[in-house]
This record gives structure tokens, C-alpha cells and sequence, in this order.
């Protein structure tokens, strides 16, 4: 597969070099924490913590391709660190920050399994690292854990490693939220650039251009395009922590009003949160005529969303195009497709809903023929990607077909870290098998889902196995028989996670308040996410698959006909 | 227990959690033991606002600040301002 040959453009071939080409007076970092709490570095001050960073990553021992793992809270320190190690030629990884939900047990548990795939020379905590979780985590090897250095404010400054090669590897970003089945996805500064030159171009990236961002920089749209985006570009960034954000909503509008920000990306909830979440009396004070594309990303994009945020901000100055989607994950850098910023989109399409269910395909029809379906388009290709839709039976599907999404281009993973398992079985012949369901036409992709079962809590991927694995482990509870699934909240905006879980003897039923809490208890503690409804249901009652499995499709339709109130509620949206 | 925090007991139970059989208590923690998710906290935030006739001010409230009941009372006590008309 070599048809695709995309060489970016810019005038450096790494990304140290990208960082050190910026204006060093132009404005880099803005981090809100509140209206009394704003740090602010342009590109000049950044690269100095950055070199600050990388002489005291090199002073605990760090070297050229080590692994170095970042467990730092949202911020400029966990960005200049990252900076720091790749200025050294090794290679970062950023860990989800612990939150106070998680329990110390399980905590080292999934860190240490972690750790271990990365085979990390170094992991660096803040100095506001739980102690209660420093004494629990235990690393092993050559691996060492260290607290980072105050704010980085090392007196010895590294050099910048010479000789990185572009096809080196830059980093390792995590695809999935959860640790069982974490997924590091290897990157080289070539892809990193590819990606980001031909995003820059789509997006028509420009020297007025502010981005904003509330996006966890340890997922893959927080970093590359509110990180490393900006980064290449030299393109400031004004950004809060993910909990600010969603505790108080308008916040966002706030800061994109007072900073003149054009750019942000958000997954569909947001919009949602921004509708119904910010008092009506508050609305009117904010001006977004700044706004020239707000990107809706990682989670399906719903129209209604869309019009939702629409009809709740009619007096703040929005441009007919400021709502935009694209199609993104951590295997392919970030983008696969991008809608047209130049136009009001993304573009929407009506199609027969009979067909689209009982034969999986999407034939358009009028805006108001009976049971038509809105799906909205998620943009088209960027020059150096391809897709095509294939078959359960792996056959490639025509126009409309519904089948799982392959991608190819020239800016994807070299493979999961240290698991050529997975690679083996995502990556075949050049193309990417997404898991995603969708469809192409008229040359845009259309999004419908995941083919694997995969929850997405406000933009996060969790596995169902994690939460099955988690529920089958209470003593009332019968072993393997639980089903985990996401169904979607429309007060939310976003899935929820609901589980069925038999017990074992049906008298345990008149327990069900304490299971139920139980179970709540070790999910949030373990996955970091609450938890949707839980159903305890008697012996037997899970479907199980042939092979004796219990079949999770089967099971969910089972409970949805059992509860007809949980049906309209998910297709009310 | 003051009138407020009976209000938004009964608000959590049933509108956030919609389970009202569910006893919560003021020192019930709520997001740690999975009872509530962390999305949640917008709502219970307004509706905080609401009850305690106070702004609380952006950026100065953590999740952890809102585990409790108790919590979220003396949350809105410390870095809450008056709230304008």
C-alpha cells in the first residue's frame, strides 16, 4: 500500500523543531483554573520550561527511546514535560491524572499493568500526588517513580537531543480510558506532521487563529489537536481542566467570548450541556462572532444536538458555520475526515428507515417521508486517506451499504506498543479495521456506531468486558452472566452505562438496594465513571450466545422489550 | 436537618438518580460510590445556586467539594458570592 505519498509541508522534519521554529514572544499557553488563577506562557517561555524539564528528566536517568510515563493534572507542567521528553528523543505517554473516586488497590493494579506494556524507564507525578496512592503503586524492572521537580523549574536546561530521525517514534497515545485493555498507540514525528499539516490545511489554519480547549490532554483529541496542533502551527491555546468544564458549563463560552477564540473541538455532548446547562439569563452576555468552527468529534454527531445549541444561543453572534464534524481516533494521529469550514454543515441526510434497519442501507429519501432517519455527515476524506466499507463477510460495500469502516493513509500507528497481537488484528495489509460502523456517500462518511460493543461516556471509550468483569466479581452475583451495554441519555446527551446482571440465588433479589450500591461502588472505583441503571434479574434470564456466552445484543433487546420506558427515552433523541 | 438540604436530598433521589426508593443521607457520599456520575454535578450545582440563593464562582469547586450533601452545603458557603438581583 504505497499509492498514498503525503509529505507535509513544514519547514521542520520533528516536532522539537517545530516548537523551536515558533515566534517566542507570541502567545502559547492561557491555563483558567478561575477568574483569580490564569497562567499564561508564550512559545519562548514554554520551550524554557520545556528544556528545564528535559535536564531534570535527564538528571533521574532518562535517555534517548526510553518510555516516560506523565500522571500530571491538566496544566502547562504535564505540556512542557511532554515537550521535555521529546526533547530528549524519548518517548512520552500521558496517564489519566487519579481522580478522589479511585481506590488505592485497584489503582496500582492498573498502573502497574500499564507501566509494564510501556516498559517506562520513568513515571512522573506532581508533587500533589495522593500520598496514599505513592505508597501503593509499585514499579517494577528498570522503572522508577518519581515527583517532578516543583514547576519544572530545574536549573540545569538539556540540549535538544540531535539526530532524531522523523520516523522515530514521538509518543504513545492511549485509545481507550480504561486499563485491561489499554491500547498505546505508537506514533512517529513523521505521521504527527502529516497529519497535522494536512488537518491545518482542511481547517484552513491561520495566524488569527486561537483554539479553545477543555479536552483531557490524555486522549487524542485534547492532545494533537489542542496540543500538538497548536503546537506546529504556533497557534495560541486557551484551555481548562475537563472537571472545571463540566461542573460549570458556560465557562467555555466565557473564555472563547473573552479571548477570541475561533477554533474548538468537543465531543456531542457538549452542545447538549451548553443547551440545557447554562441559565438562560446568562446566555445572552456572550459574543461568539469569534467562533469559526466549533468540531463535533469521538462521539456520533446528532442533529438534534446541533440545533439544540443552535436555538439556545440565537443572540450570541454565531457564523452559519460554526458547527463542523469530523471523524477521528488515536490510530490514525487524529482525523480521518473533516467537514467543510467554508460551508454551514456538516451535511445532513434524510434515509429510509426500513431499509437502513432490516437491509443496512442508507437510501436517501425526503425530509419527510414516514420514519425517515436524520444522520449527519462527518465530512470527507483528507488527502492522504482512503476508506472503504466492508461486510460482516468482509465484502466491500457500495454507496449507502452499511459496514464496518477501514481506513488507510500515511499518518497512522506503526502499531499498539508492545502488543503485536492487537496490532496483528486491527492493522491488516495497510488498512485499519476501525470497529466503527458506517457508510459512504457521495463521497462523506456517515458514522452510525461501533460495530465491538464499545460504550462512549461523554466522549471516553469503556469496554463492557471492564464492567462485566468488575460486576461478575460480587459473591451474589453468578460468574460471566452480566452484560454490560451504553444506551443513550437524551437529557445527557451522551450514553450511559446500564448493566443486567443475574444473581445467583433469585432470594439475593430482595438484597437488590445493596448489590445495586455494591456494584456502583467498584465500577466508579475501578473505571472512574458512574453508572447508568443497574438490573438484577433472576437465574437464567441473561441470553446466552451458542458458544454459551452471554450474548450482549440479544440480552439488551430482551431488557428494552421488558421496559419499554428505557426504548422511548433512547429514540426520543 | 435545615429545609435546604432536605430539598436537595429529595432533588438528587429523585431527579438525578430517579430512584426513590434510594436512602441518602447529608453524608452519603454520592459520586465516590458510584451513586451519582461526575455529569451529574452540573444540575446539582444550579440547583445548589438556587437553594443557597448564592453564585458560586467558576473554577473554585471540585468534584470531591460535592461528594456529600454536608459537602456541597459548606462548599457553597466558602466560595460562594451574592447573587445579583
Amino acid at each position: 500500500m504505497n499509492e498514498i505519498k503525503s509529505p507535509h509541508a513544514f519547514p521542520f522534519r520533528t516536532l522539537p523543531e517545530a516548537l523551536l521554529a515558533a515566534p517566542p514572544e507570541k502567545p502559547f499557553v492561557t491555563m483558567w483554573t478561575s477568574e483569580d488563577e490564569v497562567h499564561s506562557v508564550t512559545f519562548g517561555e514554554f520551550t524554557k520550561h520545556a528544556l528545564q524539564q528535559a535536564g531534570y528528566l535527564r538528571s533521574q536517568g532518562v535517555r534517548t527511546g526510553d518510555t516516560v510515563v506523565l500522571i500530571l493534572p491538566q496544566g502547562i507542567p504535564v505540556m512542557t514535560a511532554f515537550a521535555g521528553a521529546m526533547f530528549l528523543g524519548a518517548v512520552p505517554a500521558i496517564l489519566a491524572y487519579p481522580n478522589f473516586k479511585v481506590e488505592p488497590a485497584k489503582y496500582r493494579f492498573g498502573l502497574q499493568g500499564v507501566t509494564a506494556n510501556l516498559k517506562a524507564r520513568l513515571i512522573l507525578v506532581d508533587q500533589e500526588f495522593p500520598d496514599e496512592l505513592m505508597q501503593h503503586v509499585r514499579v517494577e524492572g528498570a522503572a522508577r517513580l518519581v515527583r517532578c521537580d516543583g514547576e519544572g523549574s530545574s536549573a540545569v536546561t538539556a540540549d535538544v537531543a540531535q539526530g532524531i530521525n522523523p520516523d522515530q517514534l514521538a509518543f504513545i497515545q492511549h485509545s481507550a480510558g480504561t486499563t485491561g485493555l489499554q491500547k498505546g498507540v505508537a506514533l512517529s514525528h513523521q505521521a504527527v506532521l502529516t497529519q497535522i499539516h494536512l488537518l491545518s490545511q482542511a481547517l484552513r489554519i491561520g495566524p488569527e487563529d486561537r483554539i479553545y480547549s477543555w479536552l483531557p490532554i490524555y486522549h487524542d483529541m485534547g492532545l494533537i489537536a489542542c496540543f500538538m496542533l497548536p503546537l506546529v502551527c504556533h497557534t495560541p491555546l486557551v484551555m481548562q481542566s475537563p472537571t472545571g468544564w463540566v461542573m460549570q458549563p458556560a465557562t467555555m463560552l466565557e473564555l472563547i467570548s473573552a479571548y477570541r477564540c475561533s477554533l474548538a473541538w468537543i465531543p456531542n455532548f457538549t452542545l447538549q450541556f451548553l443547551a440545557r446547562r447554562v441559565r438562560p439569563g446568562d446566555r445572552s452576555s456572550f459574543d461568539l462572532s469569534c467562533l469559526r468552527a466549533l468540531i463535533n468529534c469521538s462521539e456520533p454527531v446528532r442533529a438534534s444536538s446541533m440545533d439544540e445549541f443552535l436555538a439556545a444561543y440565537p443572540a450570541a453572534g454565531l457564523s452559519p458555520n460554526v458547527l463542523q464534524s469530523c471523524y477521528a481516533m488515536a490510530e490514525t494521529v487524529f482525523a480521518a475526515t473533516q467537514s467543510d469550514v467554508t460551508q454551514p454543515g456538516p451535511r445532513r441526510i434524510w434515509v429510509d428507515g426500513e431499509s437502513f434497519r432490516k437491509q443496512k442501507l442508507a437510501v436517501p429519501v425526503s425530509k419527510d417521508s414516514p420514519g425517515a432517519l436524520c444522520l449527519v455527515s462527518s465530512g470527507s476524506c483528507l488527502p492522504n486517506t482512503q476508506i472503504r466499507i466492508v461486510s460482516g463477510e468482509e465484502k466491500e460495500l457500495g454507496p449507502g451499504g452499511v459496514g464496518e469502516i477501514l481506513i488507510h493513509c500515511d499518518s497512522m500507528l506503526d502499531g499498539y506498543y508492545n502488543r503485536p497481537d492487537l496490532t496483528a488484528k486491527a492493522l491488516r495489509d495497510g488498512w485499519y479495521w476501525s470497529g466503527d460502523l458506517g457508510f459512504l456517500l457521495n463521497g462523506e462518511l456517515y458514522v452510525i456506531g461501533r460495530k465491538k460493543d464499545l460504550i462512549i461516556v461523554a466522549g471516553e471509550n469503556i469496554y463492557p468486558q471492564d464492567v462485566e468483569e468488575i460486576v461478575s466479581a460480587h459473591p451474589a452475583i453468578y460468574d460471566g452472566r452480566v452484560v454490560a451495554f451504553g444506551q443513550f441519555n437524551p437529557a445527557l446527551g451522551t450514553e450511559e452505562i446500564f448493566v443486567v446482571a443475574e444473581v445467583r440465588k433469585e432470594d439475593d433479589l430482595q438484597n437488590s438496594p445493596g448489590i445495586d450500591r455494591a456494584l456502583r461502588t467498584a465500577i466508579t472505583s475501578e473505571l472512574g465513571v458512574g453508572v447508568g441503571s443497574i438490573f438484577l434479574k433472576p437465574p437464567r434470564w441473561i441470553v446466552k450466545s451458542t458458544a454459551g456466552k452471554p450474548a450482549r445484543s440479544t440480552t439488551r433487546e430482551k431488557l428494552l422489550s421488558e421496559h419499554a420506558e428505557l426504548r422511548a427515552q433512547g429514540e426520543s433523541s | 436537618m435545615l429545609e435546604q438540604r432536605k430539598k436537595m436530598i429529595e432533588y438528587i433521589v429523585q431527579e438525578v438518580m430517579r430512584r426513590p426508593d434510594t436512602k441518602v443521607e447529608e453524608n452519603t457520599p454520592l459520586v465516590s460510590s458510584g451513586l451519582i456520575d461526575s455529569l451529574a454535578l452540573v444540575d446539582i450545582l444550579l440547583r445548589l445556586e438556587d437553594l443557597t440563593n448564592l453564585r458560586i464562582p467558576a473554577g473554585k469547586v471540585q468534584a470531591k467539594d460535592m461528594d456529600t450533601v454536608e459537602l456541597m452545603f459548606s462548599t457553597a458557603q466558602r466560595v460562594g458570592k451574592p447573587r445579583k438581583g
